[in-house]
């Protein structure tokens, strides 16, 4: 062969003089990118996303361990309700303190807006004695609703109904809930899954005072709570000098803390399986997520997709 | 070479249409005319394409009863073709198979089995894959699992080469030290051709309206978005131009409503699906081509157009930039604004009369060629007949080394295989086979043709 190949071109129009199976030396490696968009994850923002999560299970234990009080009677459920409405309230007034501190345009439109948050909390007032009066009346009814269904079915079907709830719920951070948004759907459904899990075992306590009791206390923890805990994620106290991670650390501590003393004294068993659940998560599942990323081989080139961009 | 038998082996074939299925039919054809012996094997088709079929150079055509399950692609079940596919390369005395597109499962199963019979095996990889989501996955570890142990590979462009080598994890390890990783030397580069004299340009009018091409399946895929962002961009900006849309697709809707927002119905006018027998003449009432594609592994349609002597506009993606030199053809980046830049650009050289059709066409026709192209593939056969074929134990070795998970499945196919194969080798003995021993004769069935042209009759099965 000649010494004066012409070089090798990337063309298919012309013949070359060289052979169909022929590939120059690093051609293939010229067009080929790895992870090219590749942001590795650290460890402990992995650990301050995994919070909420750690929260949702927190309080699903929370509420488990109260279920089982009140199946037990060892826990009064006057007790219950009148702690699950200071609870309300406290909470009612950590919204408001939020609401005012986070609306950064209070000053603007000031009338107009006070109008509506006015109107919002008589909304808010309506609706919650409405829950509590429908709550007391429907209370015989959830009682007997499911009692005939046997208790083992009773277990099988709240326990899928919470797994169901703590898939769907939504932990994101990264979106922010913006006022007026609607929520998503796989949260509403996360929602309704933890409310039919608790009215299928409201049939298992003996009286409607504890019905009520439970239930008022599901209504609270599954769909007012999260609300709040979201607002709490998104909030930003750069006024306070509080950093929203030692917010959320507190609050994760404390829930975990108070899911594994209701736990304790029933079983221990079952409390060391709490804190496991809720040390794996926290800690241990970041960590994997972390060492993963070593595997991560992302590859790249011309036969990719094009992402089209229009104005 | 010394005339073979060659089996085709691909799940899209004629009756449908597509570039894959005009490919295998053009191959065949050129194959039959140097001296070879070739037939065609995929699955029937429903109602009444089952059955050993013959298309018009005396390509035979083995329909067999698979049932599709997705876009005309049978469920890859690594076993059940084996039967059929004995008998067939036995009757046939085949020596070789050729199988077609990486998404047709008929074609692995063939590359698996054809050792069995001392058969060789060659592979066709038509399209372009990414890495990332859960079916491209799937489909790359089939496809790695499949030409692990093939000997020859063919890919339409030097892009689909970089992708298929990456996908069916093609290389090989190199004896000097340290040990590196280099392609293997199976692998080859042979691109599509067309019927230049099927696209003609036709006699241009004298007209100063520039009439814009797109044919195209109206998908994501094929950047229907760019189209549907720039094209009342371009109407504005330009009064003496219009569009001219053809195919049919989801995103005609956006098309639709582009139209209706901008007040562009006399404008950009949607001819609906256009069969391959009428896109030259769509061709040829416009100057430009422009395709917006995303993602193309060589791009016929393009190639087409150009072909028919229209100027070019076309994004940068994939194979598209190896297949026309400079001077026929524009690039854009898939960017809307690049788009209309790209578009402008191509209007002004078509207006000032830079762009000569019939030169385009006559240039075109130097560059792709079926003889050509049948002739550099009948150089990978030749180079397949005369090597080593692999034997069990090397099979089995290299299958294991596909991964801790997967080489021992795989494995375990190929030994099912060889028991299957045994079991069918006691079950139906190869001397109680009918074995074919008449072919066609292309001169006999020319003259029987005239005689029967001359009685005004049509043979039935003919595909142009």
């Amino acid at each position: 062969m000649s010494t004066e190949l012409p070089p090798w071109e990337k063309v298919l129009w012309k013949r070359q003089p060289y052979p169909d199976n022929y590939i120059p030396e690093g051609a293939l490696e010229s067009s080929l990118r790895k992870n090219p968009n590749f942001r590795p994850y650290t460890y402990w923002p992995l650990v301050h996303l995994s919070t909420p999560l750690t929260q949702h299970l927190a309080t699903i234990f929370i509420f488990i361990c109260i279920f089982v009080r009140l199946k037990d009677h060892s826990l009064d459920p006057r007790v219950l309700i009148f702690s699950s409405l200071g609870s309300f309230f406290v909470g009612y007034i950590l919204w408001e303190i939020l609401r005012y501190t986070q609306s950064p345009s209070h000053n603007i439109h000031g009338s107009k807006r006070n109008e509506r948050v006015h109107h919002d909390r008589v909304k808010t007032l309506k609706s919650s004695i409405l829950i509590f009066l429908a709550l007391m009346s429907l209370s015989p009814v959830l009682r007997t609703l499911s009692a005939a269904t046997s208790s083992d079915s009773i277990w099988a079907l709240s326990a899928c109904l919470f797994i169901l709830n703590i898939l769907l719920a939504d932990y994101g951070s990264s979106n922010p809930v913006r006022q007026g948004r609607p929520e998503r759907l796989t949260s509403v459904l996360s929602m309704n899954a933890a409310i039919s899990s608790s009215v299928v075992l409201a049939s298992r306590l003996s009286n409607d005072l504890a019905v009520f009791a439970l239930i008022q206390f599901s209504v609270q923890s599954f769909t007012l709570f999260p609300m709040l805990r979201r607002r709490l994620q998104l909030q930003t106290f750069s006024t306070y000098q509080v950093s929203t991670r030692a917010i959320q650390a507190i609050l994760t501590f404390a829930l975990s803390i108070s899911s594994l003393v209701l736990a304790a004294p029933l079983s221990s068993t079952i409390a060391f399986l709490f804190l496991f659940v809720l040390l794996a998560v926290t800690f241990l599942a970041p960590a994997v997520l972390v060492w993963a990323q070593k595997y991560k081989n992302e590859i790249r080139g011309p036969w990719d997709v094009a992402i089209p961009k229009v104005n | 070479m010394e005339p073979i038998s060659i089996a085709m082996i691909a799940d899209f074939f004629h009756p449908d249409v597509g570039g894959v299925e005009s490919h295998i039919y053009m191959l065949s054809a050129n194959l039959i005319h140097k001296g070879h012996k070739v037939i065609v094997i995929t699955h029937s088709r429903p109602s009444d394409r089952v059955g050993i079929r013959w298309l018009l150079p005396g390509l035979k055509v083995y329909y067999l009863p698979f049932v599709p399950i997705a876009s005309g692609a049978t469920l890859p079940n690594f076993f059940t073709f084996l039967p059929y596919l004995r008998t067939i390369l036995i009757r046939e005395h085949i020596h070789l198979i050729h199988a077609h597109a990486s998404l047709s499962s008929l074609g692995h199963e063939g590359i698996l089995h054809s050792h069995l019979m001392g058969v060789r095996t060659v592979f066709t990889d038509h399209s372009l894959f990414g890495f990332e989501d859960a079916a491209s996955i799937l489909t790359n570890k089939l496809l790695a699992g499949t030409l692990r142990n093939v000997d020859a590979v063919i890919c339409v462009s030097h892009t689909g080469r970089e992708n298929t080598v990456l996908r069916g994890e093609l290389f090989e390890q190199t004896d000097d030290d340290p040990p590196r990783l280099v392609v293997s030397s199976n692998v080859y580069v042979i691109p599509h051709a067309i019927v230049s004299e099927r696209f003609q340009p036709g006699t241009l009018q004298e007209t100063d309206t520039i009439t814009i091409v797109v044919i195209s399946r109206l998908t994501y895929r094929k950047g229907i978005d760019l189209l549907v962002a720039t094209a009342p961009r371009i109407c504005a900006a330009f009064p003496n131009v219009r569009f001219l849309v053809g195919g049919d697709g989801p995103k005609l809707i956006e098309l639709l409503q582009m139209r209706e927002k901008y007040l562009l119905q006399d404008r950009i006018i949607l001819l609906g699906p256009v069969k391959h027998n009428d896109v030259r003449s769509v061709l040829i009432r416009g100057s430009i081509f422009m395709n917006t594609s995303l993602t193309e592994s060589f791009g016929i349609a393009i190639l087409e157009a150009a072909c028919a002597g229209l100027y070019v506009v076309s994004t940068r993606v994939g194979g598209v930039p190896e297949i026309l030199p400079e001077g026929m053809i524009s690039f854009a980046e898939p960017d809307e604004d690049d788009v209309f830049r790209a578009i402008s650009e191509a209007i002004s050289i078509v207006s000032a009369g830079q762009h000569d059709s019939m030169k385009a066409h006559e240039r075109v026709k130097t560059f792709y060629d079926w003889a050509q192209v049948a002739e550099r593939t009948e150089c990978v056969y030749d180079m397949v007949m005369k090597s080593e074929q692999r034997d069990l134990w090397e099979r089995i070795s290299r299958t294991m080394r596909l991964g801790r998970y997967a080489g021992p499945i795989y494995t375990i196919i190929l030994l099912v295989d060889c028991l299957f194969f045994l079991f069918l080798e006691w079950w139906m003995p190869r001397e109680d086979m009918d074995f074919v021993t008449h072919h066609w004769d292309p001169q006999r069935f020319a003259s029987v043709v005239q005689g029967m042209q001359s009685a005004d009759h049509e043979p039935k099965n003919k595909q142009t």
